[in-house]
């Protein structure tokens, strides 16, 4: 018990400093987002390679030290997935989206915290498109057996 | 009371390599303390799936996406303003009517819900974690939903203009 207390709050923590950081580098702005979808601003793009250079070294260095996750004792380890037509169809679903909203599922939350109302209807829009996809699934599953 | 050298500070975006950092080392922490991989769209999932009785338990990410909305609030409480523009960019400037801007981004918000879960990530899962980690898939969604952005953000410019 005292563990899960312990993930939950380093999950808050996390999620807090992605939270303010997308917040600062003003991702939460619809205007920004299609200013760098544009491409008349290429700071999303830096933003982007930084971030996964950065990740992509640190990740290694963790397992190459053999480190333990703090709060689960286990060794730090991943999975990586080859990828499928469905990535692929779903990446250009999910790339209208971006473009007609101008927002992705980490901004909407940071646009609701600093009271953009609107995003009420993105966040509705993305269960009820979460609740499509687990329909389909299991509907193509039913059909299987 | 927000302190005017912290509101300016936080209302000025700062280098691009900043938040770069800041998000990359959030997937290399989240990896050392919880041996997991990050995604906001999983939060939504999570809560999704609790509350449609999928699953008996709340999944770690709906906590994540709770933080999320803390960092979001609390940047705006010691900033002293938003970082969320005027309205609801060009989609509040072309349509006057908010009974046609609020569908759209319900429509919106529908297609990412169901091309990320499909996709397996959205910009975050996909884009920054996904593929830190080196997974291919997520470097073909990633450039995928990319592309597609690109190409239709260009499209509903030239519908608009």
């Amino acid at each position: 018990m005292k563990g899960a207390l312990a993930s939950r709050v380093a999950a808050v923590g996390f999620g807090a400093v992605f939270g303010f950081a997308i917040s600062w580098g003003q991702f939460t702005d619809p205007d920004r987002l299609r200013e760098m979808l544009l491409l008349e601003d290429p700071y999303l793009y830096l933003m982007m390679v930084t971030a996964v250079t950065l990740g992509f070294v640190g990740v290694r260095l963790l397992r190459r030290l053999r480190v333990r996750a703090l709060l689960t004792g286990t060794p730090v380890a991943w999975t990586t997935t080859r990828p499928e037509p469905r990535h692929v169809a779903g990446a250009a679903i999910f790339g209208v989206g971006w473009a007609m909203t101008d927002s992705c599922p980490a901004p909407i939350a940071g646009q609701l915290a600093q009271g953009v109302a609107w995003s009420l209807f993105t966040i509705a829009g993305v269960l009820v498109g979460i609740g499509l996809f687990f329909r389909r699934q299991e509907r193509s599953q039913a059909n299987a057996r | 009371m927000t302190d005017p050298l912290v509101g300016d500070v936080l209302l000025t975006r700062p280098p691009f390599f900043v938040i770069g950092a800041l998000l990359g080392l959030t997937v290399v922490g989240v990896l050392a303390t919880l041996n997991q991989q990050l995604g906001a769209l999983g939060g939504y999932s999570a809560v999704f799936e609790r509350a449609s009785g999928r699953t008996r338990a709340l999944g770690w990410k709906a906590w994540f996406l709770l933080g999320i909305f803390a960092g979001a609030l609390i940047f705006r409480l010691l900033a002293g303003g938003t970082t969320a523009g005027e309205g609801y960019g060009w989609l509040t400037r072309t349509f006057a009517d908010d009974w046609v801007v609020g569908p759209l981004l319900l429509v919106g918000g529908a297609l990412i819900g169901f091309g990320a879960k499909t996709a397996g990530g959205c910009t975050s899962g996909n884009g920054i974690c996904g593929t830190a980690l080196g997974s291919a898939a997520s470097f073909v969604a990633t450039a995928t939903f990319m592309a597609v952005a690109v190409g239709v953000t260009f499209f509903i410019d030239l519908v608009i203009a």
